[in-house]
């Protein structure tokens, strides 16, 4: 009983895992079900211009600014990027940094070349 | 739904299983050492509070971790410190499930041995469950 109780909750446990883990590539921005989200992204970004550097930064945003920035830097629970007036140096003092009580520190994270990548991309972000 | 929303439901959620589990141990914990009482009620009572406890602890970490993979962008591992919370989180998010349905299928049938054995298991959980959350705290504030 409680040995065939033991295997239906290993097999229980590692089926919802699997599941899990089969769909969580549906949620990320370059798979099939975000290629549109994909899509948007190369066209924005050849619309733009975008360089390697603000393309790898544009990924960088998407898995640590998008939470809060939104999915296309417009601002959600954090305000918008677009038309950003402050300096390199004030940006990178705030991703490195933070701003108490409103935004974590990313000092630890992100490197300096990510920091200048993200600020690349930043700087795409043009109404 | 906005990333705002999301990042909110993880937080919300997430307290529930790293609560529940420890609350879970607690009492089962509690049954199995404390003398019982004349009537036989107490050990029992305990053993159901643990019971419905770790019930309501992994329906919170269903929600947490659907929450946390839309938040994430279904990110499994990532990088810093999302990845060392997704180091002891899934362990603990297998471990959480598989204790659950042992628990669902033997209900207050299991053997001392095996109850113990669950035990353990319930409070490696516990900490494995805790050291998430730490990383999760982490996350939020040093990103």
């Amino acid at each position: 009983m409680e040995t065939k109780a033991a295997f239906l909750a290993a097999a229980g446990a590692l089926t919802l895992l699997g599941v899990t883990f089969a769909l969580s590539p549906l949620l990320q921005p370059a798979t099939a079900a975000a290629s549109q989200h994909s899509t948007n992204i190369v066209s924005t970004a050849a619309s733009h211009g975008m360089e390697g550097e603000a393309k790898r930064g544009h990924s960088l945003f998407d898995h640590n600014c998008a939470h809060c920035h939104g999915d296309d830097a417009r601002g959600d629970e954090g305000p918008s990027l677009y038309d950003l007036r402050k300096t390199d140096a004030r940006i990178t003092k705030i991703i490195k940094e933070g701003i108490k009580g409103e935004m974590p520190r990313f000092g630890t994270k992100l490197n300096d070349a990510d920091i200048q990548a993200l600020i690349a991309y930043l700087r795409t972000l043009k109404n | 739904m906005s990333n705002a929303l999301w990042a909110k439901m993880h937080g919300g959620t997430t307290h529930f299983p790293i609560a529940l589990i420890m609350a879970s141990a607690l009492f089962d914990m509690a049954g199995l050492f404390f003398p019982d009482n004349p009537d036989k009620t107490r050990r029992s009572s305990f053993q159901a509070a643990g019971f419905y406890t770790i019930i309501l602890g992994t329906l919170g970490a269903l929600g947490a971790v659907g929450s946390g993979l839309v938040m994430s962008k279904g990110q499994l591992l990532g990088q810093g410190n999302l990845a060392r919370h997704h180091a002891f989180l899934w362990p603990a998010f297998g471990l959480l499930v598989s204790l659950t349905i042992w628990r669902m299928v033997v209900r207050d049938r299991a053997s001392a041995r095996a109850f113990k054995i669950y035990l353990a298991g319930s409070m490696l959980t516990a900490v494995l469950m805790s050291a998430a959350g730490y990383w999760g705290g982490e996350l939020l504030l040093n990103g």
